[in-house]
């Protein structure tokens, strides 16, 4: 009957079962927080880009139908996607928040206002929507948002930073714990690694066998958090789908593209690397205290 | 009465000079020893408790470094070895350890073939030899008994197979008869004995049964206070 090597090292016990715990609701949250990062990044893009691209046409003293014949000029410029002129309705809703609910007086003079969607990637078309109201005689302003879409962007650039950080330091954080907790896992296991010390086992030899079992548990605890963070974004993604609006733009994107994937796979793989990293340096720092 | 003296003429198994071993907390429990143990020489060293005997045991089996001195293992400068090779002088010296230092997660079979699983054996390899050694150590029916379930007596015998199973050519055993009745305690002597004599291995049995040091009548070392008192064969200075 031939006989088959059974593990050197016991089987995981209560403080393995913490250190699975610990490694894997730090995963989660690093995850989660990477994703949020990533959603957050994605929506002030969206939210900047948008700001960047709308103008806003102001015309006094005209009519609705030239209002609409300039509207159609301004569409029909290569950098816009869109320019249409408010209704009446949309002018009041727009208004409401200054004025109340219950409608505008009968006799308040309004001017037409156009709504202009512009690639500004391509170039700004305030110029050309200028010279568009000059040639139909319209008194009017051309409004685009370049001048506070500087301070968004700024705004926005600190809000991408404080995010970077967060997760930066999340990571850090994880990491540390993930070698704090193994380090003391490992110094609880000391016996063993004194026996086969004495046994003849050389150091690397010793090292590589915790590596594989620090490794292993942090590979299985980080995708376990890795796994729950997916779960939870897919919750957020769903019960988020029916937002609209002003609203929704606002909110951090949490989707599952391609790079969320890469994040959840990637923060086991960290998560093991720490545990193993840890593991080494534990028993090897530990080996080098004897002769 | 003749005073026991090594044979310096061949190169000894150990040999320590002018050692000294300090612990932080407790000072120095070694005092510049010098002591030779020539390869095939069977020994006892004995003294009272505290005396030293398991420090200077650490020493020869390599736990730990002198704090002073240099020790010198089948004529290589340990201080001058690098961990690999400490390593392999290791895999030389088998070792009987006071407390056992069994791995409870493992069966006795499997303790014993430790110092060849490490030394990168398959159990294709070892299986057989592993167990006529527990057989010979009188534990052929419990090969594969978890370490746990053994009685003491039994742990015992499962540690000094597995001190035994690289061949080693030192063996170092502390208190080897330390937790067996004496029966068994002079029955574990005589199979060291036998392995001096058949394989010539250099043998130190750290003991504090002077009847059985009586009984096997070989040179002795003893320490008291950290300090070599007496370096005989014994019967030579009692």
């Amino acid at each position: 009957m031939s006989r088959r090597d059974s593990p050197l090292l016991p089987a995981s016990d209560a403080r393995e079962a913490a250190l699975f715990f610990v490694i894997g609701a730090l995963c989660f949250l690093a995850a989660l927080a990477a994703l949020t990062t990533r959603g957050t990044y994605k929506a002030a893009e969206a939210w900047g880009a948008q700001i960047e691209g709308d103008i806003t046409v102001v015309m006094r003293d005209t009519d609705r139908r030239t209002a609409e014949q300039a509207a159609n000029r301004v569409a029909s410029l290569a950098n816009v996607f869109e320019a249409r002129v408010l209704s009446r309705d949309e002018v009041e809703e727009l208004l409401e928040p200054s004025l109340g609910p219950g409608g505008m007086p009968d006799g308040l003079p309004i001017p037409m206002l156009m709504v202009v969607q512009a690639d500004t990637a391509v170039g700004d078309p305030s110029d050309d929507v200028a010279e568009i109201l000059d040639e139909l005689g319209i008194d009017g302003d051309v409004a685009g948002n370049a001048g506070y879409a500087d301070n968004v962007r700024g705004a926005l650039g600190v809000l991408r930073l404080v995010a970077l950080s967060i997760v930066a330091l999340l990571s850090a954080t994880a990491i540390a714990v993930i070698a704090f907790a193994t380090h003391a896992a490992l110094l609880a296991r000391r016996d063993i690694v004194d026996v086969l010390h004495l046994s003849g086992a050389e150091d690397r030899y010793i090292a590589g066998l915790f590596e594989r079992r620090f490794w292993i548990l942090a590979l299985q605890a980080g995708l376990g958090g890795a796994v729950t963070a997916l779960m939870v974004t897919a919750l957020i993604v769903f019960t988020g789908s029916g937002a609209q609006g002003v609203e929704a733009q606002l909110l951090p994107r949490l989707s599952l593209d391609f790079w969320d994937i890469v994040i959840l796979l990637v923060t086991p793989i960290m998560a093991g690397l720490a545990a193993r990293l840890a593991a080494r340096i534990t028993v090897l720092a530990s080996l080098k205290e004897t002769l | 009465m003749t005073r026991f003296r090594p044979d310096l003429s061949d190169e000894p198994a150990v040999r320590l000079d002018g050692v000294s071993l300090a612990y932080e907390r407790t000072g120095e429990v070694l005092t510049e020893l010098d002591v030779v143990l020539r390869q095939g020489s069977f020994t006892f060293l004995t003294g009272p408790s505290g005396a030293g005997k398991s420090s200077l045991l650490k020493l020869m089996y390599l736990a730990h470094a002198p704090t002073r001195g240099a020790i010198r293992l089948f004529g290589r400068q340990t201080h001058e070895l690098k961990r690999k090779q400490l390593a392999a002088l290791r895999r030389r010296i088998g070792v009987v350890f006071q407390e056992f230092r069994l791995l409870n997660h493992l069966t006795a079979f499997e303790n014993v073939a430790l110092p060849l699983r490490v030394a990168g054996q398959k159990p294709d390899q070892y299986q057989n030899e592993v167990i006529d050694l527990l057989r010979w150590v009188g534990l052929g029916e419990r090969v594969d008994a978890p370490t746990p379930s053994l009685s003491g007596g039994e742990q015992q015998r499962v540690a000094i197979a597995r001190a035994l199973i690289n061949k080693p050519d030192l063996l170092i055993a502390d208190e080897p008869t330390g937790n067996v009745d004496p029966e068994m305690g002079r029955k574990i002597l005589r199979l060291f004995v036998e392995l001096n004599k058949r394989v010539g291995t250099t043998i130190l049995i750290a003991t504090h049964d002077l009847e059985l040091i009586r009984e096997f009548n070989a040179p002795v070392l003893r320490l008291n206070n950290g300090l070599l008192v007496r370096d005989v064969e014994y019967g030579a200075a009692e």
